[in-house]
């Protein structure tokens, strides 16, 4: 049987690639199809998206540690 | 030579913002010494270059970037380059998922995260949670998100597989996901 279904793990794996390069498109259909049945792994590619924004804003916070 | 030595003072000037940022890349401070000093240097030795197109401080940081990197891989500190070469499985040994792959703790709703951004609370959380990882981890992360280098220059200039960066990027992210929801989301502030 051919294995449909990703478990958590290979979701966030994914969600986390996915920030590198552009997913195949067998693994897009998977990952969102795993993500509308998963609020976990949804919360979890959201949340690693805001760290993502938050990073680029580290030097403006060093910046402001005053000189 | 009078205006060599504006230019030096003016180089001083971002000394400390300097250090802060090269601190935060290499959690070393005589490392992060260094690195600043080197490029103080380079700023004054490469002076023509600098034409007044962009503000000194975001030169100087391009310029910091560059000698960052060359110092973690002239001393091999923290980079070691055979411990790179990990397993496929490596990232699985964290505890956030269990056997079957199911998460242990599933990841909690946020809410609206970016009010956060506003906190210096929320900073100094960031900053303790970016500790814990691994030096390695915690370089390699910052150089893709903090700096915003490429995947493709990361493992260049690191001489990392794109893989090894994959499994190195979601073993942070797992870590650092994990302690701002146990550190700041999932706690009450001001």
């Amino acid at each position: 049987m051919i294995k449909l279904m990703y478990s958590c793990k290979q979701a966030a794996k994914l969600s986390s690639r996915a920030m590198e390069q552009p997913l195949a498109p067998a693994e897009r259909v998977l990952l969102s199809l795993h993500l509308l049945m998963c609020k976990g792994c949804t919360g979890f590619a959201q949340q690693i998206e805001f760290l993502r924004r938050a990073s680029r804003k580290i030097p403006e916070v060093l910046e402001k540690d005053g000189d | 030579m009078a205006e060599q030595d504006d230019l030096a003072q003016s180089l001083e000037a971002h000394r400390k913002y300097l250090q802060r940022y090269a601190q935060f890349h290499l959690r070393d401070a005589s490392l992060a010494e260094d690195a600043v000093q080197d490029t103080l240097i380079a700023a004054l030795a490469q002076r023509d270059r600098f034409q007044g197109r962009s503000q000194l401080r975001t030169w100087l940081t391009g310029i910091l970037k560059h000698k960052i990197i060359d110092l973690t891989r002239s001393r091999g500190r923290g980079l070691p380059a055979d411990a790179l070469v990990l397993g496929e499985d490596s990232d699985s040994n964290d505890g956030s998922f269990n056997a079957k792959g199911k998460w242990v703790d599933p990841p909690a709703d946020w809410g609206m995260p970016d009010a956060a951004l506003e906190s210096n609370q929320f900073w100094r959380v960031y900053q303790d949670c970016c500790q814990r990882m691994s030096r390695r981890d915690a370089l390699v992360f910052s150089m893709r998100e903090v700096m915003g280098l490429s995947s493709e220059e990361i493992c260049k200039k690191i001489e990392i597989t794109t893989t090894n960066l994959h499994v190195i990027l979601f073993r942070a992210r797992l870590s650092l996901r994990s302690c701002m929801s146990k550190n700041w989301f999932g706690t009450h502030h001001d």
